[in-house]
């Protein structure tokens, strides 16, 4: 893997949320590196921590109550995490940007669309008003808003949760970052406008070299576009590898409880050639469930953080005392399992 | 074995999370300590003790003595102990409150439900009688109805200067409480649960008592420990007003009497009475506050 | 627009009937049979019933057009409040009043109003810290004192012992000397409440989704107080703020009546003392004519800031 075609590399983040209740470890020492003009999906359940690694990315995680209390954040030659506010700033909107979940609260009510295009544009272009008006009306015709200039003029709340995901889109490539963080940016839509969105996330990173970093808990979307992917679970990263090996062969026993729970249905007219395989290879698996739940963060269990729900873990005395870290098995392949193929 | 989670209904959780802060129970302490002083002056004067509060007519010095090791607060014009009458004062304050909000639960809360429940033609009529009774400034409309209630007396029953007080009060609070439970219902009124319960037969009045109001109630709390606040804030100023308890001594009547005591240099009736009422509605306001925290599912960090 | 506020104003006139209908009750009804207070104590029958019959009060209350209440109503209408209990007209002790009632709230309205916003501004800005803390702590201890005790305290102290305000209302003095105490009283008594309550509206309006996409574009917190949250918070701001404007008419109870200012407020604590219904009822009335005109100047206030709010 050669640095040039690295964007960004998180080294042994850890943020912690220290609350009324107690110290919440949301991410513990977590890793993974992007490629430029690649996708990287991060995956989990609810609650696992993904959404906090991305805002600790942007160094826009809530404080008081949060803090990044390690690791490095290496992007473009330098560490995020020791630069000035100031110069984070230079950095948001302009060479990183986040769409996130909820279209509708993310924009603000009172302002008008192209208003709020404008504003990143006026702010990290340089550019006045009116050219900066222009800008946003032309960014919202390139993400395929008709009638650009008469939308740019109206409010969110009359548009559609899909357009409204567009505008965002288009807020955020407006200056074209290099990097775009999206916090599952179609979970709150319905099924065809989530394709559309994603289509559309694929185009612009064409368009413009980005990578994208996908936030996700649905496995299917990681399927269809991403390159590589890194699952998380409870707070850690537990595998690591480019989406087709992962999924053909995956190696945590989390990441294969997670493709095992799919009903993967054998679909003869689906033409993406990744789904394909994917639907090969499991059509004829029934659905098995993980037992047991997701463990509570102000709870985790001693040693590893799956074994309670492991099947070969949850006897173990190893799984049971010790935390497993994360571990190159391969080119390009990390995982987190004492019983992994190639761990140790 | 794999554990799950246990479950914790949301007045519970929240309990539990308002008494792990140190602040809020503290001042719940203080807050019962100021309900048992005014409950045990209450049994004292059914039983006739004569000790402490009940006192409070006895001559315990001079006419306006400084505080000393005799009377820690001093005495007023007649000598009596102000000690005394401060605690003593706890005891109407309290009542007054009390009373007050009682009567503006009991009608506020009803009525914010059907109307918020029920809509239509009744609703109107209920939103139409909160709005008259908001068009008119508060302090006006309880004087209005203190002044008229002074002399009146319902079912044979005269009503007392303080009584009329409290229902003068209560009279004209119960329109907070009705907006935000009717506002609440409404919300409330559309959801699932709400459908589900219609869905398999539950009759209007269970749906109401039994589903929506214990999911709005927590609002009544949090209404009714700040509510408190202001009515003792209230009793003060109806008791400067000259309508108030005439013959015994309260909190409002001790600042009252300190207009002319300052001038003289007395300053320590007004200080105990200043300081009682700071207390409690210290208390009160920081209670309230946590509770609110504590309650709002939306503020729950984990 | 105009549909909407002629729909709005009629919406009002149930709202003033049922004033109407209210202080009518109250006084009238409730408040008894007052020709007999006004006679006196040993008045002849006769000199009983000429005053009923000059208070109109031998007439039936509701049931035919000349009714007490429609005569009421008819009153109140052409702002005919009739004569106070010392037979002076109604109307002229209210216009008299009204001067140095607004002489005294509204500076305090105004002194309240911008240090609370400005101020909730900035607590906003350094939430969580220290100062944020100290903020609220001042802010709750201000609302725990009741507000006879700050205006003895700062009588007593700020006039009386050090003297650098006049004790009472004196008319040698200027208008701005004679209200700089009580204004000072005012504005520090009314603090409290209102920066807490502006200072929470700031933190929920900080706590959106939007306020999180506005960072992530790279603003400053500076910028994204004063731009993108304070339009939001207008909103119950501009409630709060709007609705306070009719009660500044009636001046303040307790402050003009320690301060000797003669206003509405002393002039109700008068009439509350003499019983005199007529002057309650009036200033009743007034009031709640005005607290409805306001109401509809909020609603249109909404609509000039908030985009989402429809006319329907």
């Amino acid at each position: 893997m050669d640095n040039n075609s690295i964007l960004l590399s998180v080294r042994n983040l850890s943020t912690h949320f220290f609350t009324a209740e107690g110290v919440v470890k949301a991410v513990q020492e977590v890793g993974f590196s992007i490629k430029k003009g690649q996708t990287f999906a991060l995956v989990g359940e609810s609650r696992c921590g993904k959404s906090t690694t991305a805002l600790s990315i942007m160094r826009l995680v809530p404080s008081p109550q949060g803090k990044i209390i390690g690791g490095q954040i290496i992007f473009e030659g330098r560490n995020l995490l020791a630069l000035s506010e100031k110069q984070m700033r230079a950095v948001r909107g302009n060479r990183i940007a986040m769409i996130f979940q909820e279209p509708m609260t993310s924009l603000n009510p009172v302002f008008t669309l192209g208003n709020q295009i404008a504003e990143a544009i006026k702010l990290h272009q340089k550019k006045r008003t009116r050219k900066a008006w222009a800008g946003a009306v032309e960014m919202l015709g390139k993400v395929g808003i008709a009638d650009a200039a008469q939308r740019a003029r109206e409010y969110p709340h009359q548009m559609s949760g899909g357009m409204r995901q567009r505008v965002m889109i288009a807020m955020a490539v407006s200056c074209r970052p290099a990097l775009l963080i999206a916090d599952e940016p179609t979970t709150a839509l319905d099924a065809i406008v989530q394709a559309q969105i994603l289509d559309l996330l694929d185009e612009q990173q064409k368009q413009n070299g980005m990578s994208i970093l996908l936030i996700t808990h649905n496995l299917g979307i990681v399927a269809q576009r991403a390159d590589d992917v890194a699952v998380m679970y409870a707070s850690r990263i537990v595998e690591v590898g480019d989406s087709q090996r992962l999924f053909a062969e995956p190696l945590h026993p989390y990441t294969r409880g997670l493709i095992y729970s799919l009903c993967v249905e054998r679909d003869a007219s689906c033409e993406k050639a990744r789904f394909q395989s994917l639907t090969t290879h499991y059509a004829l698996r029934r659905t098995k469930l993980i037992p047991g739940a997701v463990p509570e963060p102000l709870h985790f269990p001693a040693g590893c953080k799956f074994h309670p729900r492991c099947p070969t873990g949850y006897r173990d005395k190893r799984c049971q005392t010790f935390e497993p870290e994360l571990k190159e098995v391969g080119p390009g392949r990390c995982v987190a399992c004492w019983y992994a193929p190639g761990y140790e | 074995m794999i554990e799950l989670p246990k479950g914790r209904s949301l007045l519970k959780d929240g309990l539990r999370r308002l008494l792990k802060r140190k602040l809020a129970t503290v001042c719940l302490v203080v807050i019962a300590a100021y309900f048992l002083l005014a409950g045990f002056i209450y049994l004292a004067e059914f039983f006739d003790w004569q000790i402490g509060p009940t006192l409070w007519q006895e001559q315990a010095g001079e006419s306006y003595a400084p505080p000393s090791s005799k009377n820690i607060f001093g005495t007023d014009i007649f000598g009596q102990s102000v000690l005394r009458k401060t605690l003593y004062g706890a005891k109407i304050s309290i009542t007054v409150a009390l009373c007050a909000s009682l009567v503006s639960i009991a009608i506020g809360v009803p009525l914010g439900a059907i109307g918020g429940y029920f809509r239509g033609f009744i609703d109107e009529i209920i939103v139409w009688l909160y709005s008259t009774l908001s068009s008119i400034p508060y302090i006006l409309l309880i004087l209005a109805f203190a002044v008229v209630l002074r002399e009146r007396s319902i079912l044979g029953h005269k009503l007392t200067g303080i009584t009329a007080v409290y229902l003068a009060i209560g009279l004209t609070s119960w329109v907070g409480i009705c907006r935000l439970i009717r506002g609440e219902v409404i919300k409330h009124k559309d959801r699932d649960y709400v459908l589900a319960a219609v869905s398999y037969g539950c009759s209007r009045r269970r749906i109401i008592f039994r589903h929506l109001l214990p999911n709005v109630f927590h609002i009544v709390i949090i209404d009714f420990s700040l509510r408190f606040v202001a009515f003792i804030h209230a009793e003060v100023i109806l008791s400067f007003l000259g309508l108030g308890e005439a013959n015994r001594p309260s909190w409002g009547a001790m600042i009252n009497d300190a207009r002319m005591e300052l001038s003289r240099g007395v300053w320590w009736q007004m200080a105990a009475a200043t300081a009682a009422i700071f207390i409690i509605s210290l208390a009160l306001n920081i209670f309230g506050d946590a509770l609110r925290d504590s309650l709002d599912p939306k503020l729950r960090t984990v | 627009m105009t549909t909407y506020i002629i729909r709005r104003l009629l919406y009002t006139i149930p709202i003033v009937l049922g004033v109407l209908l209210l202080t009518f009750v109250l006084f009238t009804v409730a408040g008894g049979d007052i020709s007999l207070e006004i006679a006196g104590k040993g008045a002849t029958q006769q000199t009983i019933d000429e005053i009923r019959q000059g208070y109109g009060l031998n007439k039936p209350l509701f049931f035919s057009w000349d009714s007490q209440f429609v005569n009421h109503f008819k009153n109140a209408l052409t702002f005919d409040f009739g004569r106070a209990r010392d037979r002076e007209p109604v109307i002229d002790k209210i216009k008299r009043g009204v001067g140095p009632s607004l002489a005294l709230t509204v500076p305090i309205f105004l002194g309240v109003v911008i240090i609370s916003v400005g101020l909730s501004l900035i607590v906003a800005f350094v939430r969580g810290t220290v100062w944020d803390v100290l903020a609220v702590v001042i802010c709750v201890a201000g609302m725990s004192v009741p507000y006879l005790s700050f205006i003895l305290f700062g009588q007593y102290f700020l006039a009386y012992k050090w003297g650098l305000f006049p004790v009472f209302f004196s008319p040698d003095l200027s208008m701005a000397r004679n209200v700089a105490l009580p204004v000072l009283i005012g504005i520090a008594a009314g603090l409290g409440g209102n920066l807490r309550f502006y200072r929470t509206v700031m933190l929920d309006e900080m706590q959106n989704d939007y306020v999180r996409t506005a960072f992530a574009k790279g603003l400053t917190t500076r910028r994204v107080l004063f731009k993108h949250v304070l339009k939001n918070a207008m909103i119950p701001i501009i409630t709060r703020v709007v609705l306070a404007i009719p009660f500044l008419f009636l001046g303040s109870l307790l402050l003009e009546r320690f301060f000797g200012i003669s206003g509405l407020g002393y002039l109700m604590v008068e009439a509350i003392g003499a019983r005199d219904y007529f002057v309650i009822g009036a200033m009743t009335y007034v009031s709640a004519i005005l607290f409805v005109v306001f109401n509809l100047i909020t609603d249109i206030c909404y609509v000039l800031i908030d985009p989402r709010v429809c006319l329907e």
